[in-house]
């Protein structure tokens, strides 16, 4: 869902990209890969992990990909066509907030990159790679290298590639316009090593990949949005967003729920309603951000607790992004029926500027 | 008490001929000498002697119990300082220094604070009659008056032993017996020992013996 | 009494400085001068040191390492190669480039960076976009209270560029734009562009557009440049696939050294990993020799300043023998005495050491102002450094002013209280203090002392025993003194007339008088003498160089080599079919670094072989014989078969290099043979510099550029008219044209300002020596004042008195400017042959400009005469009766 914001990256015009159209049917492994025509791209993966003692942990590692329209004309290696961000983050309740850092480059093959026809982001030795036939099983892999945490993870897919919206066409606004190509990869399951402040674990746990990519800029009227993709403990997902509006109404929102055979079921606006419960500030910067939800699925009533109150990521130094990006429980009534990830964005800064 | 034996002094007109030998003498606090001679004897060789200010070549000076001639040169400087006083033919004051200053001079080396010097100073000018001139300066003096300076700096510092070069060689007899009035009651009123050098009789006269420097010793000058 | 408090120093030591007015002004001049031109020098170096140490590091960041090759650049696949290296952790590329802005008379350093690492490296050097409107007012604009420490401590979070990109303005990619310049605040200060106005740069003879886009706000206040993004550099100023540095910052676990050797071994020829030191000592061992030299000049007026000192105390000792000689029979013991006298001359060091402290501040204020931080060779072009307090500088200099002070006074002191009080109480004995015997085996030894100096090599590349030679041969002139009287004196023989008679008896019978008044004069002789050899010989070969070097009749070029214009191929062919124009030379200036030196050497491509040559010192000029395929003479081992190089005396010295000598030059980085078949002067590339053919050099590289352009004329073609021509046909803006009879006026300029210091000492030194005779003799006049009031009573006229002063006076002056001569001529040759030959390994031709010095030594001792007439003046109205009197 970050795609919009990045989108603050870009000066020209939309049109110089390559639209997103509906009826575009996505094909795969390629469709895995790059779209550089297109403005702006993500690879997102977010999990939760659980090391050889019990604790547990989420976890977040994100590869943008944004096309600047700048140096389309210049023969140099260091023309900034493609921009490479990657941002990781570790969630670790005994700490009590993020561990997280941030890499920021040109596309400058062999140092950062994201190649087309399969999915492989890297900046230096950070990276998120797909690995399919003929290579062996299909499979990710993603290794992170901060001073504060490491990563190194294998992420397999269980359940099959969740198209979301209308066939992978993600409509975010009520105008066509506004609308991505986007694809899940839920129900990962996930064998590594972490390093959080210089202890080495073994982990094991479940994630979710989203890999979206777009050409278009957020509606004016939007103020920021609120999106969660949760792995259900009887094996489905559900995925879940709302665009909100200056006064936290919802100018848009939509959903997919996915049976633990693989068959989806897209939610529409109406079905999708967003509650804040529970509010937390942060002391760094003061935003408020709603931590605790209930969410209301077509008369469904779940709730959304954190793992933490602050899993607030504050990128601004490096790449100018404040938002909350945290591992979240689902609860149907009392009884927890899956985890995940909740991200929200526009609570600290318009998303858009 | 001052004890010169048989003191001898080299570089006589002929090589290997003594300036003059067997010299000896012995003076008390208060008492004074005059010494007359010939030009060229030795006299002033002979006081420079005394004063440490030229070696011997043979002999004992013996001040208050220290023999001179077997002093270091500082020692010398030292004992000059605090025990003897100098009045010279040519009043030698310092032209740039006021008559106070010429007189504290022997004070300021005694290493006297200035005030303090100042005090002694301006006290002897008064005793030489020249109070009221002490920020003069020597340029605007007559030969007498400046004789008096030298005499009040001789003193100030109430030597043990006064020497005097032919004070009044650059004076008419007037106002040289008026200098010499001055110098020895100042010698006799401190107890110091004086010895005088001179060609003159008048200045002879104020001492209580006159002797004859010869290149064989003193000899006392028939009155 | 604690000695400096003592009424006697005061009264009697101290107060006599101001008994002797005149003396004591000149005295304070000289350490005045000497104390600020010294400190002055090395104030300004110290500031731009400092202010270029700055820049270096601004520039250089928290590199553990720099890659660098020669000015050109090398290929940017190094960059990639590096990046990957397991020893590096952060590799940032940077493309450094003088643009010329076309139209003016001044060029801007851009460098061309990568934003995204930058930052990990010389984050000084992040650009800033000034924004154009303000953000958005919903942002919540907390501060950061208590920032993550996590995410704060990482290095890659400093990877990415704070505040840059993270900017929310209105374009977060600004800075990548391709037009986008962020300037220094300085540049912008020098520049004066308006934000987002365009600023034009040349590259090659076209101009190119960028925008003033924002600020370098960590640049600091005293660095003029700009930056922008790599590849909007590279693109920009035509050099894809080039970059000039690359930053690194090694990985954890591997030493600096170790890191270097690795890369080294590794790296092609003519591109070498470089330690920031290594970097900072390239740039500043440049400067070194210049420093050094000028310190050493500033040495000289305070050493002028001693003597000075010397006779004054000297004299004034004499003077005052009578109250010494009181003050001892008073108990003064001899310490005292000596100590006391030492405290005038530590007295007067000390004033001229406060007044020259405060006259080199206002120096040097008024240097930074007038020429900005550079003494002359422009090793520091583009600082704008501010004054600062040097406080150990300072001390130093003040403590130098002392110690000459003590050590003028330090003989005089010891002969004062060496004196024997009972014989100075009697009248007219100061001709014992004139006393002095020949020293002839003192003398010689001194002497050959220096000779043997002379054959010493540098220490550090500073000419340490050249020197020290110099400073032997000044004392062993003034050795030479005494004796040199006595020998004049005799050849003179028995002169005519009763003043020269007495003149030269007194002369004769008191040598050390001429010592006294003459040692200021031959120490000033000399080194003035020298200067004056020196700067001769150098402007003559400098011409006489100049001559050789540009043969042509007018010099065209798109920029200065080290900047962005440069004439391409097709922009020659245009000038050379002007009519009027018979014939071009096209050189090509670049750099190259060779194994054997730590800094870059200029290499110069041109045609030699089938022009006017070089000022060849050895070796000749042959012509090429490069076969027409340039790999086969790569296979060629033969030395025969190389082809010709032609190496600066620089070069030759500082890389032991000799005629027939091997030298494989990295060019397209890889080795060439060349063969060194000639050894040339060159005044102009202190570092070294390396000619070959054009055609060997484009050969190699394929680079068909030309930096600079000698047109040659048809007879009788008017070279303004030339010059119009070229302009229409390249553009007005965008060359540079000038006439070799300018060129070498503008460097004569340059040369003259450089030696404007050298004149300056000069001046003073010879106004000191004139000075010195003036108040030895009016000091001698005054102690003399009784002998000559008994001349007045045997006879003489007032008139003759005169006379008779001017006569020692001029004397004893023709003997110091006669051994000043000669000292000084021996200088001039050490100064030429050591010195200049060791500091900045150039030669020259000797030139002794006779006609000059003669003049000179005869207005010296006219002078002296004049200067001991007026002196004496005061003496020779003294009532010699009275005089008389006084003791007899």
């Amino acid at each position: 869902m970050l795609v919009f914001t990045l989108l603050f990256w870009t000066g020209v015009a939309a049109e110089d990209f390559a639209p997103v159209l509906e009826g575009r049917v996505l094909s795969f492994p390629q469709d895995t890969g790059a779209h550089p025509d297109h403005r702006i791209e993500w690879w997102y993966v977010t999990g939760w992990l659980t090391d050889t003692s019990g604790a547990e942990r989420g976890f977040q590692v994100t590869f943008f990909r944004v096309a600047t329209g700048i140096g389309a004309d210049n023969p140099s290696r260091f023309a900034p066509r493609q921009l490479l961000i990657a941002h990781a983050a570790i969630a670790d309740p005994a700490i009590g907030r993020l561990l997280h850092d941030a890499r920021l480059e040109r596309a400058l093959e062999p140092l950062a990159g994201a190649a087309v026809a399969r999915t492989q982001a890297w900046i230096r030795d950070w990276d998120l790679v797909l690995k399919g036939p003929p290579d062996g099983d299909e499979g990710y892999r993603t290794r992170i290298a901060a001073d504060s945490f490491a990563l190194d993870l294998t992420l397999t897919p269980t359940i099959p590639t969740v198209l979301n919206g209308r066939a992978g066409f993600s409509q975010k606004t009520p105008q066509l316009t506004h609308a991505s190509y986007y694809y899940s990869r839920p129900q990962l399951a996930v064998s590594g090593q972490i390093r959080v402040r210089d202890r080495d674990l073994e982990v094991t746990g479940r994630a979710w990949l989203d890999h979206e990519w777009s050409s278009e800029i957020m509606p004016d009227d939007a103020q920021g949005w609120d999106w969660i993709g949760i792995n259900l403990h009887d094996g489905g997902a559900l995925m879940a967003f709302q665009m909100r509006r200056d006064d936290g109404t919802a100018l848009w929102s939509a959903g997919t729920l996915t049976d633990p055979s693989g068959s989806t079921q897209a939610l529409a606006p109406e079905e999708v309603r967003f509650r804040a419960r529970r509010h937390w500030q942060s002391p760094r910067t003061g935003a408020t951000y709603p931590v605790s939800w209930e969410l209301d699925l077509d008369g469904r009533i779940l709730r959304l607790e954190p793992l933490m109150d602050d899993q607030e990521l504050d990128a601004r130094p490096s790449t100018g992004i404040l938002y909350w990006e945290g591992a979240v429980t689902l609860f149907d009534e009392e009884q927890e029926i899956g985890r995940g990830y909740l991200e929200m964005t526009g609570y600290g800064q318009h998303a858009r500027f | 008490m001052l004890a010169i034996e048989n003191l001898a002094k080299g570089f006589g007109p002929m090589p290997g001929e003594p300036l003059f030998q067997r010299v000896s003498l012995q003076l008390a606090p208060g008492e004074s000498v005059a010494i007359m001679g010939e030009s060229g004897v030795g006299k002033s060789t002979l006081l420079n002697c005394i004063a440490g200010l030229e070696p011997v070549a043979q002999g004992r000076i013996r001040l208050a119990g220290v023999d001179l001639t077997r002093l270091a040169e500082d020692d010398l400087a030292q004992l000059r300082r605090r025990q003897l006083g100098f009045v010279f033919q040519a009043f030698h004051l310092l032209p740039h220094l006021t008559l106070v200053q010429n007189v504290a001079l022997p004070l300021w080396l005694l290493g006297q604070t200035e005030a303090h010097a100042e005090r002694r100073a301006r006290a002897m000018l008064e005793r030489v009659g020249l109070a009221r001139r002490g920020h003069d300066w020597p340029r605007h003096l007559s030969g007498g008056e400046m004789q008096r300076v030298a005499i009040a700096r001789a003193l100030v510092h109430e030597p043990a032993l006064v020497l005097c070069d032919e004070p009044t060689g650059n004076l008419d007899p007037q106002r040289a017996r008026a200098v010499l009035e001055l110098l020895f009651e100042g010698i006799r009123a401190s107890q110091a020992i004086g010895i005088l050098v001179t060609h003159s009789q008048l200045a002879a006269s104020f001492a209580d013996r006159t002797l004859r420097l010869t290149r064989d010793g003193l000899i006392p000058e028939p009155d | 009494m604690a000695f400096t408090r003592h009424p006697l120093l005061r009264h009697l030591f101290l107060a006599s400085l101001w008994r002797r007015p005149l003396a004591t002004a000149l005295t304070l001049l000289a350490m005045t001068l000497g104390v600020a031109l010294g400190l002055a020098v090395q104030l300004i170096h110290a500031t731009a040191l400092d202010e270029f140490g700055r820049g270096l590091r601004l520039l250089g960041g928290e590199a553990d390492l720099q890659v660098v090759g020669a000015r050109a650049g090398f290929d940017d696949d190094w960059y990639l190669w590096l990046a990957q290296r397991p020893e590096v952790a952060v590799a940032s590329p940077l493309l450094e480039i003088e643009a010329r802005l076309p139209g003016q008379d001044r060029t801007l350093r851009i460098i061309g960076l990568d934003l995204f690492r930058v930052g990990a490296i010389t984050p000084a050097l992040l650009p800033r976009v000034d924004r154009t409107d303000d953000a958005d007012p919903a942002r919540t604009d907390a501060p950061h209270p208590n920032r993550d420490p996590d995410a704060t401590a990482s290095s890659d979070q400093a990877a990415a560029p704070p505040r840059t990109v993270a900017t929310d303005g209105p374009d977060r990619l600004a800075v990548l734009r391709p037009d986008a310049l962020f300037l220094s605040p300085t540049a912008a200060r020098q520049i004066t562009p308006a934000p987002g106005a365009t600023i034009a740069v040349q590259v090659g003879l076209s101009e190119r557009h960028l925008r003033y886009a924002g600020s370098v706000p960590g640049a600091g206040v005293g660095t003029a440049l700009a930056v922008m993004d790599i590849g909007a550099a590279q693109q920009t100023f035509e050099r894809i696939g080039r970059l000039t540095r690359v930053d690194l910052r090694l990985a954890p676990g591997i030493t600096r050294e170790a890191a270097q050797a690795l890369l080294n071994a590794e790296l092609p020829a003519g591109l070498r990993a470089l330690t920031p030191a290594d970097a900072a000592s390239e740039a500043l061992g440049l400067s070194r020799a210049y420093r050094v030299n000028l310190t050493m000049l500033a040495a000289i007026a305070l050493v002028t300043g001693g003597f000075l000192v010397f006779s004054a105390q000297w004299l004034s000792v004499v003077r005052r023998r009578q109250e010494f000689a009181l003050l001892r029979a008073l108990g003064l013991d001899r310490r005292f005495l000596w100590r006391a006298l030492l405290a005038e001359g530590a007295t007067l060091g000390l004033i001229g050491g406060l007044l020259g402290v405060v006259l080199a501040y206002l120096m040097t204020a008024l240097a930074f102002r007038v020429l900005g931080g550079d003494l002359g060779p422009g090793f520091f072009r583009g600082l704008a450094p501010p004054l600062r307090f040097e406080p150990f500088l300072t001390l130093l200099y003040l403590g130098l002013g002392i110690c000459a002070g003590i050590i003028g006074a330090w003989f005089p002191a010891r002969e004062a209280a060496r004196m024997c009080p009972a014989r100075a109480l009697r009248a007219g004995d100061e001709a014992e203090s004139y006393r002095a015997h020949p020293r002839w085996r003192l003398t010689s030894a001194t002497l050959l002392l220096a000779a043997g100096l002379c054959v010493l090599p540098p220490v550090q590349g500073i000419p340490v025993f050249g020197y020290l030679a110099v400073a032997l041969l000044l004392l062993g002139a003034v050795l030479a003194l005494p004796g040199m009287t006595g020998v004049a004196m005799r050849l003179l023989g028995n002169g005519h007339g009763l003043i020269p008679r007495l003149a030269r008896a007194r002369l004769a019978a008191a040598p050390g008088q001429a010592v006294i008044a003459g040692a200021g004069v031959v120490a000033s002789v000399a080194l003035a003498v020298s200067m004056v050899i020196m700067v001769a010989s150098f402007r003559d070969s400098l011409d006489a160089w100049l001559g050789t070097m540009l043969p042509a009749d007018l010099y065209l070029r798109a920029s200065a080599a080290t900047a962005s214009g440069a004439l391409d191929e097709d922009a020659v062919a245009r000038v050379s079919a002007l009519p009027d124009v018979v014939g071009v030379r096209p050189v090509r200036f670049e750099t190259v670094r060779l194994d054997r030196l730590p800094e870059p050497v200029e290499l110069i491509a041109r045609p030699v072989s089938t022009t006017s040559g070089l000022p060849l010192v050895a070796g000749r000029i042959t012509a090429s014989s490069r076969p027409a395929d340039p790999t086969v003479a790569t296979t060629l081992t033969s030395r025969s078969a190389l082809p010709p190089a032609w190496i600066s005396e620089a070069l030759a010295d500082r890389g032991e290099l000799g005629l027939g000598d091997r030298l494989d030059l990295p060019l397209g980085e890889a080795l060439h043979g060349f063969r060194i078949d000639g050894i040339w002067r060159d005044y102009a590339r202190q570092q070294g510099a390396i000619v070959i053919e054009l055609d060997d050099f484009r050969a190699i590289t394929q680079d068909r550029l030309t930096n600079d352009l000698g047109l040659f004329l048809a007879d009788g073609a008017d070279p303004e008219a030339v010059m119009q021509t070229v302009r229409d046909t390249l553009g007005e803006r965008v060359s540079e044209m000038i006439r070799p009879e300018a060129l070498r006026g503008m460097i004569l300029e340059v040369f003259d300002r450089t030696f404007l210091v050298t004149y300056l000492m000069q001046a003073v030194a010879v106004m000191i020596g004139l000075f010195g005779i003036g108040t030895t003799f009016a000091a001698l006049a005054t102690s003399r004042r009784k002998e000559f009031g008994i001349l007045r009573h045997l006879g003489l006229e007032r008139r003759q008195i005169g006379a008779l002063l001017a006569t020692e006076a001029a004397l004893t002056a023709g003997v110091g400017v006669l051994v000043g001569l000669a000292a000084g001529g021996a200088i001039g040759i050490i100064l030429i042959e050591v010195v200049n030959r060791q500091s900045f390994h150039w030669s020259m031709d000797i030139q002794i400009p006779t006609g000059v010095l003669a003049v000179f030594a005869l207005t010296l001792i006219i002078l002296a005469a004049l200067a001991a007439r007026l002196s004496g003046r005061e003496a020779m109205r003294q009532d010699a009766v009275l005089a008389v009197r006084e003791d007899w």
